[in-house]
């Protein structure tokens, strides 16, 4: 079963960004209340970078999110001030910081953070020299992260490793590293949980086809262990699939990962459509946008 | 224990096709190895070289450029007769440049008149090329294809733009078109999947990677077409095995090193400048996949040509 984070709460959605700048209570708790009813575990509060007056915003955010639901929150910035702020009011189970990566300015104001808040955090493998180029590079960063995280005081069960989803129209290796280096997670860095930003996969394909992509990508990653994702958790088909209630197609993308030829004559016109996107996924065909119709 | 030479593993075939109509059709494609690759398998057919002519007067070529052609520039069919006849060419282009409509601005039935006339002067297959304005090579190709009914000309650049209206008359009208993407292999392979469901056979179909001069991002296209010859021959993908045409004589020529006279000595003779740069670019397309080539200068060519012949020598 994956841990589903909701990711409609953010500062880019042309409707919830200028409500959150604006403090317009109604549509955020609204958005929340709609998060929670869905089935989301934890409530990303994305605000951006938020350099100006983030700590207001991400205090706003949090205590008005916090009047409608319970669910647990992601507090999502790179502005360790409005991080602070927000873990400072936040109040419920553990909260998850979205997220500390490598570059040493922002391990050095998030690991404290996390240790003094006793939150998780999302370690993203953003290194200083940016994007991880494969999974030996990712690896590399994972080894620094534990380390660092480990000096600080925080246990690996705490950190949810993210390896960085990137899209398939954009550099299909980089797809393929990043499954690959999940395959190798839990020997490189055992008790370590993780996430993705999965609908990342999908970012630049046609609009009304992103959900085969976000489905089939999670079922790939949930082979290798896969702990939670962040996902438009309106997707009813992908909230299946991630809590256990659509095993026949888990299954079947399995083999089809292993090169084998399953019987697809059972399953309904969604779930083929997910199955026909595994080739594109392992780099065995070429993405197009009429991944579906070749 | 002796040396075993990694060896790759094949599993797909370029298509093969036939360009133009006639004794001196030409067919090009059926590769079942990377370009040249003759130790790992076959290239049936040698790349070929189409002559670049203009449909009105060049305003703005290098005087290398010019020189073979003097005389000939105001009048495309004596232009291309004059690069079958002295220089041996197995293919002409014709440059729509007068009808941009930025320019000329010349007109579909006139330009269709005058592609007609090029195309029965001539017996060797004839490479159409617009301007890549969606709207006027629409217009233009569309009436050049209706009034060459029956010549099996290749059309270009046809692009998800205008696919659609010159990709009918293609069909319509029996013609090759030269799919056309912005050095990107999946919007190449998307647009082959378009053309195909519109009712592009597979023998009228040739790819135009976008390319680009040597010094001018050369590496880009090179690389964008070194993977589409690794998904169609080691991965099968049917939507990119198709042979690949090469515009590149333009992209040269409008390079300011290629312009340039003797203003700079450190550039060396302006000729052979141009004439070198042409070739060289020339020579990394075709160690990329290129199978039609489409050139300007007759020595670049011959340079290209003795290469071919050199790289393709039975030991």
């Amino acid at each position: 079963m994956v841990v589903l984070i909701a990711e409609s709460l953010n500062i880019m959605s042309k409707t919830l960004g200028p409500a959150l700048r604006e403090r317009q209570a109604k549509p955020i708790q609204e958005m929340a209340k709609a998060e929670d009813e869905a089935g989301a575990d934890y409530i990303d509060l994305n605000i951006g970078p938020a350099r100006k007056a983030g700590d207001e915003l991400l205090t706003w955010v949090v205590k008005t999110v916090r009047e409608v639901t319970q669910k647990p929150l992601s507090l999502d910035t790179t502005n360790p001030v409005a991080m602070e702020a927000g873990l400072k009011v936040y109040t419920g189970g553990r909260p998850l910081i979205n997220s500390v990566s490598l570059q040493p300015d922002r391990l050095a104001a998030g690991l404290p953070l996390v240790k003094k808040y006793n939150a998780y955090m999302v370690g993203l493998l953003w290194g200083q020299e940016g994007m991880p180029r494969d999974a030996a590079e990712r690896g590399m960063l994972v080894a620094e992260l534990l380390y660092k995280a480990n000096e600080a005081g925080i246990p690996n069960e705490d950190i949810w490793v993210d390896p960085i989803v990137t899209p398939v129209c954009v550099e299909i290796n980089q797809v393929k590293s990043c499954l690959e280096f999940m395959s190798m997670l839990s020997e490189i860095a055992p008790g370590c949980k993780t996430t993705v930003g999965l609908s990342n996969i999908s970012n630049g394909t046609p609009a009304h086809l992103r959900t085969y992509l976000n489905r089939c990508y999670m079922i790939m990653l949930m082979r290798h262990g896969l702990y939670s994702a962040i996902v438009d958790i309106f997707d009813k088909e992908l909230f299946k699939i991630a809590k256990g209630q659509n095993q026949k197609l888990v299954d079947i993308v399995y083999q089809l990962m292993d090169g084998k030829s399953p019987d697809l004559s059972g399953l309904n016109e969604e779930d083929l459509k997910v199955a026909k996107s595994v080739k594109v996924l392992t780099g065995d065909a070429l993405y197009s946008h009429s991944w579906l119709e070749s | 224990m002796t040396f075993a030479r990694p060896k790759t593993v094949y599993s797909g075939k370029i298509k093969e096709m036939k360009l133009g109509t006639g004794p001196k059709a030409v067919t090009v494609g059926g590769e079942t190895s990377y370009p040249f690759y003759l130790f790992e398998g076959e290239m049936p057919h040698l790349p070929r070289i189409a002559m670049e002519i203009f449909d009105s007067p060049p305003a703005e070529w290098a005087p290398a450029a010019l020189e073979p052609f003097e005389g000939v520039t105001d009048d495309p069919v004596a232009w291309a007769k004059k690069c079958i006849n002295d220089y041996k060419a197995e293919m002409i282009c014709l440059q729509l440049v007068g009808t941009d409509p930025n320019g000329l601005n010349k007109g579909a039935e006139e330009t269709a008149q005058l592609v007609k006339k090029v195309a029965d002067a001539i017996d060797v297959p004839l490479i159409v090329w617009g301007t890549a304005n969606h709207e006027k090579d629409t217009e233009v190709l569309r009436r050049v294809a209706e009034v060459c009914d029956g010549k099996r000309l290749i059309l270009g650049p046809v692009e998800e733009g205008d696919h659609k209206k010159i990709g009918a008359s293609a069909i319509g009208y029996k013609h090759t078109v030269a799919a056309s993407t912005p050095i990107d292999i999946n919007l190449a392979k998307q647009l082959n999947i378009l053309l195909g469901n519109l009712g592009v056979s597979d023998d009228s179909l040739i790819i135009d990677p976008t390319v680009s001069a040597i010094g001018y991002g050369i590496e880009y296209a090179y690389s964008v077409m070194e993977r589409i010859r690794m998904a169609a021959l080691t991965q099968q993908d049917a939507k990119l095995q198709f042979p690949i045409i090469c515009n590149l004589a333009k992209e040269v020529w409008k390079t300011k090193e290629a312009k340039a006279g003797t203003e700079d000595p450190r550039m060396g003779d302006p000729k052979k400048r141009g004439i070198l740069l042409e070739a060289m670019t020339a020579m990394c397309m075709l160690l990329a996949g290129g199978d039609v080539l489409v050139m300007r200068h007759p020595d670049a060519i011959k340079l290209v040509r003795e290469m071919i012949a050199d790289l393709t020598a039975k030991q």
